[in-house]
Order: C-alpha cells, then sequence, then structure tokens
C-alpha cells in the first residue's frame, strides 16, 4: 500500500476523509444524544418522510455514474462525452436539491422547527450542510466542464462522489434506524 | 457491462434492499441497514472512486467506516425500549 497508488491527489483524499469525519462526529453526537431521549427522538423521526430520502439516494447515486463516466472519458480525450456525463451528474445535483427543498417544505409546512426536538437541530444542520456540499459540487462540476481537461475532471468527480459517499452514511442514521 | 455500471447496479441493489429492510421496525433492523450504509460506502469507494485498483487502500478506507458504524450500531442496541 503506497501513496503514489491513490487515484487523484492525495489532498483530495485528505478532504474525503475530514469531510467523512466531520458527518461522522455530528452523526455519533446525534446517536449519543438519542441515547439519552429515545421516545422524543423515535416520535420526532416519525414525522419525517424517508421516502424523498430514499428517492435522493438513487438520484445521487446515479448522478455519481455519470460522474465517474465523465472522469474516464476525459481521460479517453472524449471531450464532448465528458462535458455531457458532467452535465448529467450537475443535473442529478440539481434534481437533489429541489427534492430536499420539497422535503423542508413539507418539515417547515408540518410545524417541524430546528429549534424543538434536538433530533431536528441535528436533522437540519446535518442535512443542510451536506445540501451546501451538494450546492458546491455543482458549481465544481460545472466549472471543470468549461474545460473537461482529464485532472480537473477527475477532482470535480471526486468531489461529487464524497458529497455521495457522505449521503450513504447519512441515509440510516437520519431517516431509518429510529 | 463495464465495471462502472456494475457498481451503479449494486448501489441500486443495495438501496432496494435498504428500502425493503426500512420496513421492518427492530433493532436488528437497523443493524441491517448500518451494514447496508458500509456496503454502499465500500462501492462508492472501490467503483466510483477506484480504490478497488488501489492495492490496499480499499481495505483500509473501508475499516475505519466499519469500525465506527459498529459503534452506531451497539449504541442502538444499548437503546431502551
Amino acid at each position: 500500500m503506497r501513496i503514489d497508488d491513490l487515484p487523484g491527489e492525495l489532498i483530495l483524499w485528505i478532504l474525503i476523509a475530514s469531510e467523512v469525519a466531520v458527518f461522522a462526529a455530528g452523526l455519533s453526537a446525534m446517536v449519543v444524544m438519542g441515547l439519552r431521549d429515545p421516545v422524543g427522538f423515535a416520535a420526532a423521526h416519525a414525522q419525517l418522510d424517508g421516502r424523498m430520502a430514499t428517492l435522493n439516494t438513487l438520484v445521487l447515486v446515479t448522478s455519481g455514474l455519470f460522474a465517474a463516466r465523465a472522469e474516464r472519458d476525459a481521460a479517453a480525450g472524449r471531450r464532448a462525452r465528458a462535458r455531457i456525463g458532467l452535465g448529467l451528474a450537475a443535473l442529478g445535483g440539481l434534481v437533489f436539491l429541489v427534492l430536499k427543498g420539497l422535503e423542508y417544505a413539507r418539515d417547515i409546512h408540518a410545524g417541524i422547527g430546528m429549534d424543538g426536538q434536538p433530533f431536528f437541530t441535528f436533522y437540519y444542520l446535518l442535512t443542510g450542510f451536506h445540501a451546501a456540499h451538494v450546492i458546491a459540487g455543482v458549481a465544481v462540476l460545472g466549472l471543470v466542464t468549461i474545460r473537461a481537461r482529464p485532472a480537473p475532471v477527475q477532482a470535480g468527480a471526486m468531489f461529487w462522489h464524497m458529497v455521495d459517499l457522505v449521503w450513504v452514511l447519512i441515509l440510516p442514521i437520519i431517516y431509518l434506524i429510529w | 457491462m463495464d465495471r462502472l455500471t456494475q457498481s451503479w447496479l449494486h448501489l441500486l441493489a443495495l438501496t432496494t434492499a435498504t428500502t425493503v429492510l426500512a420496513g421492518i421496525d427492530s433493532r436488528l433492523a437497523a443493524v441491517g441497514l448500518l451494514a447496508l450504509a458500509w456496503l454502499k460506502a465500500r462501492t462508492i469507494l472501490g467503483g466510483f472512486l477506484h480504490l478497488r485498483a488501489a492495492p490496499g487502500w480499499l481495505g483500509a478506507a473501508s475499516l475505519p467506516l466499519a469500525l465506527w458504524l459498529a459503534a452506531i450500531a451497539a449504541l442502538c442496541l444499548m437503546r431502551p425500549g
């Protein structure tokens, strides 16, 4: 196992590890808080609609496939195909954000705010922080689409897969295990 | 079928399994959901982030995730009620 074997830039792996660690810390704190008030957390969780989250998982992993293909196409010099892949990946990010917005609108309409039950404080903070990463990811994908050169496209795709990776860890802990 | 498509199909299958297991109200189902999350994370790391092609790195990235999710699972099992 050598550092040189890692695909892409080392700094991106440091970023990925750091981001996963930050989200893991937040999710761990949520679970520990849930131990102190399991009934309250379960009741709060029951107010969420997990269907949107599941749909968003399908959207993100499909978007990840387009990003990965774009990376492969850019490496092979197929810039036009890479641009299409990046565009579809970014479109997936936008669909994710629309669905997330609908989910938040439904929650707010149901009277679910950040300042009530601690479960919802974690819910809004962690999913909101993740959504901010999705926005950043869409912007990064848009930027690397302009020239569609291999190294920047690889960096953009790696950032996008990190967003995907974090989401599959968020999904069960916020939406499913309570 | 190329490896990227295989990884994607694997992720779809794992997400479907997650949806099925989420309908079961038990602590063991929660442990299963966390295990599925680990499998999805490993698929993304190995397939989309290409760690499968980097000797030793997929295991090195998957192990801390497995330990963390095992700790979360243990906390779920400790939950009263």
